[in-house]
């Protein structure tokens, strides 16, 4: 190159190069510093956290679930059973499109908008990466082969199988058994020690929801590696759940089917239970309803069944409260003996009626003209009201009430099943509480007879009336008999102490209700049956004013009374309590007794 | 570096001398130089085997362009400097005319038209650009060496921003970027007047409101991101946040070579090709890295020396041009694997995979060789 620049010139511009050159170089080397202390950080001192990071991508746990337990009475029979279907999963990565492939998918196999909200609302509360969420919980045939045919283009979802819960008896063990409903993303976040499935069905009633835990069984993991698509590369290891136990009911089938073919066409429930071991042997609830219409998610049904005003959902046996009128007499006459109130021979004459004070409100009893002579034995045969109105007048609310709670009324009786009721014992500061008012000495006749404020479930009533079988002793009552192997435990709820004596005379005494000509269930008496004792009630719901007439206020249904009926046999070793509550049955004589007779000579024929 | 000193000297000193060692340095140019590249390469393709999946057949495809390449080098390092010098006036016409028949043009598959299909390759002309431009602007600054007027840096000037422009239509906003200072870059080491400089400065800022507007929602999602990359880790800060666990779970000396379960299991998107970086960094860990920009260093390093000892106009601001484009890509890249600028579709240089990448960084070493001889020749 030829020198045409003067030298001047051209130092001038390389020295202007040179400068220039090293304030680039510089700002490079400076930029490199940075980057450094950058790699530095992030691969030296915060190495720990970004390895936790990169394990976290890799690394799915996959919860595994075992089959729900099954269920069986105590015949062996299997009751409720879980049964195949296909369900359409997806498993939106965080990089696939999945609100068009979701659009796709609804368009072509006409999804429900219920469907999709809760697809969307499992998709917020995921609670693992790629976890597939139910889009279609149980397919068509015709969804099956529509989705078959264009499966290829959602490479992200998918037909899986899964259970469903299947009841194989219809209603018959309804109030028992329970349903299962999808459960609640509240509940999912707040189970801790199980992780549910997003459309897990957990118990809603009965021993599905009482026994949830163990029918649930335990969840088992498998840990894959997967990529970036969630797709597996490989297993690292699995541990297998627990497999569920099955769970075997006390329940006798025969009892079951007699004690609900008795209950048709009327409102009410029986119940039936083993007096030394205080295992359910029925249960019945009516009206009643098929839990397989709520396991299989048939919507037009349920709202059928939610809205129906005789409240098929409402276990009368464990959540209805009512007067138990005066099968509550034999207890009241346990009280006035340890009390010392009277004795076996104390009489008293029994004209109808009774007054507290001359003038005062006249209680009637249900014979107008009244029993005559009576002792405990008669009060108890004839069921008379006066002299257990002048009873509860002499024992004062404060005796009655705690002695009632002692064995077991106004608090629960903790069977194993859903819901449960306490029913009311009022004393005075109840009343005040409750209805704001103070304590008149009239409230505590009614009691007397089993009326007024009082209220009983008839699970307490037939807790009690095993404390008079089995002469002071009562068990907790329970349905399920074995969890997989093991036996479910008896446990004391209560004893009542008395005289054997006057064990002995209550025990006759309340035979005689059934056996003697004067009974109140000697309509129910048949010589050759086992030896029977029980006590009748019948419960009025509605006062009746002095003016007003039974006879005009039965027309009213609504209005009628209930009937009850509470006994247990074969005396001397009694094997069986029964209870029967007939809602505006009227009689507990002629329509609840009659109940209570089939069953025993049914279970004790069959014994024999 | 300092080894070769005596080389030069004694190649200087004494003609009777000539070992063999002279004769491949005299054959490949400067050796520290090259070495350090085919390291660089060869390392790449093993880089790419992992981070393609285990993908022979782009590794076969990449081997390809990098024999190409080099022959290209070689072939370039040998002509004269001169031809550059009266050349690249003329192929910056050919190259801004394929910038614009990219844009009306395009090459089919692609999301943004930034290539062109010959049916058997396909390339893209911004590449082509950012090496041309800087060689046409030294040349026509070095024309007009005595008294540059006002006239002759506004033209250099606005070639550069006419270039960035259209690059930026494409669009792409990272080689855009680098367009336009793969332009100015020569105006500056020619001496730029200190006046213009801040004049321009100020402009820029004062306009910066305005730029912040026209860029397309994406860019600016990318921008907000660099500063906020929690906020959305699955959206848009999902290649950032992936990246940096990447390079951070590698540790101090990675995971191994195709142990690195984020580039292996698909975490690090465009994992091949613009965020190479991040599988070099989880699988050959802090260690690893070092050592590759130390070796990038050399590369620097030694174009620098090659510049400073140029005899030429042309020659010292050709190749320090080129030299630092180079290290622009690479800090580029780097930094916006990392999180520290935002992410920019700028390819690590002689490692991502792309065919244009490759041969355009090697041919500008051949200039930067070509630089070396000539300056060795005249001196």
């Amino acid at each position: 190159m030829k020198k045409i620049f003067s030298l001047n010139e051209k130092n001038r511009t390389s020295v202007l190069f040179n400068f220039r050159l090293r304030f680039i170089a510089l700002i490079f080397f400076l930029v490199f510093i940075i980057f450094f202390f950058q790699i530095f950080n992030l691969s030296v001192l915060n190495n720990i956290i970004y390895q936790t990071a990169s394990e976290n991508n890799r690394i799915i746990n996959i919860p595994l679930y075992s089959n729900r337990g099954l269920i069986y009475n105590e015949n062996g029979d299997l009751l409720v059973d879980n049964i195949v279907f296909q369900k359409l999963t997806m498993v939106p990565g965080p990089h696939n499109n999945f609100e068009k492939v979701l659009e796709e998918v609804r368009e072509e196999l006409e999804i429900s908008d219920e469907e999709i909200q809760t697809f969307k609302k499992s998709l917020e509360n995921r609670t693992y990466k790629y976890q597939p969420i139910t889009l279609v919980r149980k397919l068509s045939q015709e969804q099956i082969a529509r989705f078959s045919l264009k499966k290829s283009r959602w490479p992200s979802v998918k037909i899986e199988a899964g259970l469903m819960r299947h009841v194989l008896d219809g209603s018959l063990y309804s109030h028992v058994l329970g349903y299962l409903g999808q459960i609640d993303i509240e509940a999912i976040n707040s189970s801790l020690e199980y992780k549910y499935p997003l459309d897990a069905l957990v118990g809603k009633a009965g021993i599905e929801k009482f026994y949830e835990r163990q029918l649930r069984g335990s969840v088992g993991y498998k840990t894959i590696e997967a990529n970036v698509h969630g797709i597996e590369v490989r297993e690292i290891r699995t541990t297998s759940p627990v497999k569920a136990p099955d769970i075997k009911l006390s329940i006798d089938r025969e009892l079951q089917v007699i004690a609900r073919d008795s209950l048709k066409d009327k409102k009410g429930t029986v119940i039936a239970l083993d007096p030394s071991t205080g295992l359910i042997k029925a249960l019945v609830s009516f009206p009643d309803y098929d839990p397989s219409l709520f396991n299989l998610g048939k919507i037009e049904k349920l709202h059928e069944i939610i809205s129906n005003k005789d409240a098929p959902l409402f276990n009368r046996a464990i959540s209805g409260n009512y007067p138990p009128a005066s099968t509550i007499k034999p207890f009241l006459g346990i009280l006035g003996l340890n009390e010392d109130k009277l004795d076996w021979r104390t009489e008293i004459e029994d004209k109808g009626s009774f007054q507290i004070t001359e003038g005062g409100r006249v209680f009637k009893g249900w014979k107008e003209d009244g029993h005559g002579m009576v002792n405990l034995s008669k009060a108890l045969i004839e069921s008379s009201d006066v002299f257990f109105y002048q009873l509860a007048l002499k024992l004062k609310i404060g005796e009655i009430s705690n002695f009632l709670m002692q064995i077991g009324f106004g608090s629960l009786t903790n069977i194993d099943l859903d819901n449960e009721q306490s029913g009311v014992v009022p004393d005075k500061r109840w009343k005040l509480g409750n209805i704001g008012s103070s304590w008149y000495l009239g409230d505590t006749v009614n009691i007397g007879i089993g009326q007024g404020y009082m209220t009983a479930t008839p699970i307490q009533l037939a807790v009690a009336t095993s404390a008079l079988a089995n002469k002071g002793d009562a068990f907790q009552p329970r349905v399920v008999k074995k969890i997989g192997s093991e036996e479910t435990a008896r446990q004391l709820l209560y004893s009542i102490k008395t005289d054997s004596n006057n064990w002995k005379k209550m025990e006759s005494s309340l035979m005689n209700v059934i056996s003697a000509w004067n009974g109140t269930a000697h309509n129910v008496f048949d010589p050759k049956g086992p030896k029977i004792a029980g006590k009748t009630g019948t419960a009025q719901i509605s006062s009746l004013s002095e003016e007003e007439d039974y006879s005009i206020v039965r027309q009213e249904s609504s209005r009628r009374d209930h009937a009850l009926f509470i006994g247990y046999g074969p005396v001397p070793d009694p094997s069986l309590v029964i209870v029967v509550v007939i809602e505006y049955g009227e009689s507990g004589s002629s329509v609840a007794a009659p109940i209570a007779k089939k069953m025993f000579d049914h279970y004790f024929s069959s014994k024999l | 570096m300092t080894k070769l000193r005596p080389l030069e000297h004694s190649l200087n000193t004494s003609l009777v001398e000539v070992s063999f060692s002279k004769k491949i340095t005299n054959f490949f140019g400067d050796l520290p130089l090259v070495i350090s590249l085919l390291l660089i390469l060869i390392f790449g393709l093993f880089v790419l085997y992992s981070a393609s999946g285990q993908s022979t057949a782009m590794v076969i495809r990449q081997s390809l362009y990098i024999t190409l390449g080099l022959i290209l080098m070689f072939f370039f390092s040998r002509i004269k400097l001169k031809v550059y010098e009266e050349f690249s006036l003329h192929f910056i016409w050919i190259a801004i005319g394929l910038l614009v028949l990219v844009l009306f043009f395009p090459a089919e598959g692609y999301k943004t038209n930034r290539w062109i299909d010959l049916g058997f390759i396909s390339f893209q002309p911004s590449e082509i650009v950012r090496f041309i431009l800087p060689l046409a602007i030294v040349s026509y600054l070095t024309k007009r060496k005595i008294n540059l007027s006002f006239i002759d840096w506004s033209v250099a000037f606005i070639a550069t921003l006419i270039c960035a422009f259209l690059v930026l239509k494409q669009p792409d906003l990272g080689t855009s970027l680098i367009v336009a200072i793969s332009g100015f870059l020569p105006l500056f080491l020619a001496g730029f007047p200190r006046a213009y400089l801040f004049t321009l400065a100020a402009f820029i800022t004062a306009m910066s409101p305005f730029i912040w507007t026209s860029l397309k929602e994406y860019q600016r999602q990318r921008i907000i991101t660099l500063f906020n990359p929690d906020a959305d880790p699955l959206g848009a800060g999902w290649n950032i946040s992936q990246s940096k666990t990447a390079i951070g779970s590698g540790g101090l000396s990675g995971k191994g070579y195709l142990e690195g379960t984020q580039s292996q299991l698909d975490f690090i998107p465009e994992s091949h090709s613009d965020f190479i970086f991040a599988v070099i960094g989880e699988e050959f860990g802090f260690l690893g890295i070092i050592i590759l920009l130390i070796v990038y260093l050399v590369i620097f390093v030694r174009c620098l020396k090659i510049a400073l000892n140029s005899k030429t106009e042309f020659g010292r601001l050709a190749s320090s041009c080129l030299a630092f484009i180079f290290i622009i890509y690479l800090l580029v890249n780097i930094l916006m694997v990392v999180g520290l600028i935002p992410v920019v579709g700028v390819p690590l240089p002689l490692i991502s995979q792309g065919g244009t990448s490759i041969l355009i960084h090697l041919l500008s070493f051949g200039v930067i060789l070509s630089v070396r001889k000539e300056g060795m020749k005249s001196g």
